[in-house]
């Protein structure tokens, strides 16, 4: 791994670690409603300053913590138009089987590639460091992921163009 | 092109393929080559030759009256009847590849003399075609040679239209025509093999230059189909490929395209052109370079809808990774209370299991024998039997199994 990506990688895990503290709290406006208040937005009493994590312009993490939920915003590199299609197929396939995450949101945050929604209830089912580790690693094999799709069709794009021009000779 | 003749094999292919990529990728990229290169190089349409081969082989004479369409523009229609079982009409309709060479019944002398060279004896051309298409063969199946294998002659029957398409494309390539030259520049002719994909061959007197405008619907298929033709471009500049035709890709159209309408010039996915030097289309390589030219555009569009497959396909197997490190701590947490009930169950197991026969046998049935004794006491009190005989009497055992006579 990159030295700046173990990096951006250890900053953003201490920065969960550090705001993945929440806590059951029943909604201010609505009686015996639990809803998140990262999303609602409602009394900003209950909300804590976002983070904004950025190995660059084009990779950052955004973490926006609340009483009881945890928002995080991922934009993930893309150098070329290649590796813009693969991350918009590739995140767009994963948004699309969110409930099989639990923690995954189906619409990201705008400006953002992909977003998770933490709440208290998750912590309470999942551990805190499994969590945190999850989005990790999550963030680590979508890198991974597209740099191999990316190589893996190169070299499938050789190969059929070598079978083409095979067939001349 | 590869629409209806490759569907088989498409099938096959997408089946072995999920069973291969979990062995190794490499297998699956040879595999996906040799697929493709049997996709697009399938001349003879399958439909047509079940057909023809349906009747070379019917023991009873029948009457057949088929109408077959393939690719959206090319029709057969094929005509068998009992009352003459060895002969067979075909007839097919499709758009010609080039309005300019046009003859007065829609196929010209050369191709004519390619759709006889199949097999002189079983195949004739019938003049004038029936209405409505552009050649009519009549099919002697009884003709056909011992010495020669039937399959092959009517495989080769069936491939008629890409005979024909062959032949026209052969035609242009091999005519050296200097009566187009416009201002120094050869006129480029356009060759419609499918109407919404034209191509360009431009006559030039060292060369042949074909240029291919490439359209795709969709915006993530224009990305593919350009990393292959940067890939086709460098796998071409390579000196083992040095004998194959020179590729070029570009976003702007030729310079010999000067002069086309807007229309054929307005694509998203460039402009492919290829150099087809006088070698390439010598004897035999003049076939191979023909039907090469004319399936590059099903050539690329399937390379394209295969890689869509490859990413679908491996964006599944690693969804299952990453959920699976989301669901480890609850499969954790699960194993752990299911060993906790385990080892509890267990414990009284253990205890049932260190229980000798005897005693388990003494604790049950222990208030059981008590009461026998108390019964057969030799001290006799008064009273006592009327007493024995309300509370201390043995109950009778009745099986709840009672079968009553039926009369």
């Amino acid at each position: 791994m990159a030295n700046t990506l173990r990096l951006y990688l250890t900053c953003i895990r201490n920065t969960l670690d550090a705001a993945m503290c929440l806590q059951n709290f029943p909604c201010q406006e609505v009686e015996r409603h639990n809803k998140p208040e990262v999303e609602l937005k409602t009394s900003p009493e209950l909300l804590l300053n976002p983070v904004l994590i950025c190995r660059n312009e084009a990779e950052k993490c955004l973490i926006e913590a609340s009483i009881n939920s945890l928002r995080i915003s991922l934009k993930v590199k893309q150098a070329d138009e290649l590796e813009n299609i693969l991350t918009k197929k590739f995140l767009r396939f994963l948004s699309m089987r969110a409930e099989a995450f639990q923690v995954l949101r189906r619409k990201p945050v705008q400006g953002y590639d992909i977003s998770f929604l933490i709440t208290n209830y998750h912590c309470e089912d999942m551990q805190k460091h499994k969590l945190i580790d999850f989005i990790v690693q999550f963030m680590e094999d979508i890198d991974k992921e597209i740099s191999e799709l990316k190589m893996s069709m190169n070299t499938r794009g050789r190969l059929v163009a070598t079978e083409f021009l095979k067939q001349f000779m | 092109m590869i629409a209806t003749s490759t569907f088989c094999i498409i099938t096959f292919y997408s089946k072995n393929i999920s069973c291969l990529e979990n062995q190794n990728v490499d297998a699956v990229i040879v595999l996906h080559c040799v697929f493709l290169r049997m996709a697009c190089f399938d001349r003879a349409s399958p439909s047509l030759k079940k057909i023809l081969l349906k009747i070379y082989r019917a023991e009873k004479p029948l009457e057949i009256d088929h109408h077959l369409h393939e690719f959206g523009s090319v029709e057969y229609h094929i005509q068998s009847s009992v009352s003459d079982p060895h002969l067979a009409y075909l007839s097919i309709s499709m758009p010609l590849l080039s309005q300019g060479d046009l003859q007065s019944y829609g196929i010209s002398r050369y191709t004519t003399e390619m759709i006889k060279g199949i097999s002189s004896d079983v195949v004739e051309i019938v003049e004038p075609a029936k209405a409505g298409y552009q050649l009519t063969l009549r099919l002697h199946f009884a003709k056909i040679p011992r010495n020669k294998d039937p399959v092959k002659i009517i495989t080769d029957i069936s491939a008629v239209q890409a005979t024909i398409l062959s032949s026209q494309l052969k035609e242009m390539l091999q005519k050296v025509n200097y009566d187009d030259t416009h201002q120094g520049m050869h006129k480029p002719i356009k060759l419609v093999y499918h109407p919404r994909e034209p191509f360009y061959v431009i006559r030039q007197p060292q060369k042949i230059i074909t240029v291919f405008p490439m359209r795709f619907k969709e915006y993530s298929d224009v990305i593919i189909a350009t990393a292959f033709f940067q890939e086709l471009m460098d796998v071409g500049i390579s000196e083992k490929w040095a004998k194959a035709p020179p590729c070029c890709w570009s976003p702007i159209p030729p310079p010999e395209l000067r002069g086309e309408s807007f229309e054929d010039l307005s694509t998203n996915g460039g402009f492919v052109t290829f150099d087809i030097a006088p070698r390439h289309i010598k004897g035999k390589r003049l076939d191979k370079t023909v039907w090469n030219l004319l399936n590059f555009y099903a050539y690329v569009k399937y390379h394209v809808k295969c890689t869509k497959g490859f990413i679908q396909r491996r964006m599944r197997k690693r969804l299952d990774s990453l959920v699976e490190v989301l669901q480890k701590p609850n499969l954790e947490e699960d194993e752990y209370t299911k060993k906790v009930q385990v080892n509890a169950g267990c414990r009284r197991s253990r205890k049932w299991v260190k229980l000798p026969k005897s005693k388990f046998l003494k604790r049950k049935y222990g208030e059981f024998i008590k009461k026998i004794k108390r019964i057969r006491f030799r001290l006799k009190i008064q009273g006592f039997l009327r007493f024995r005989q309300r509370w201390l009497k043995i109950p009778k055992f009745s099986s709840s199994m009672k079968y009553k006579k039926l009369n």
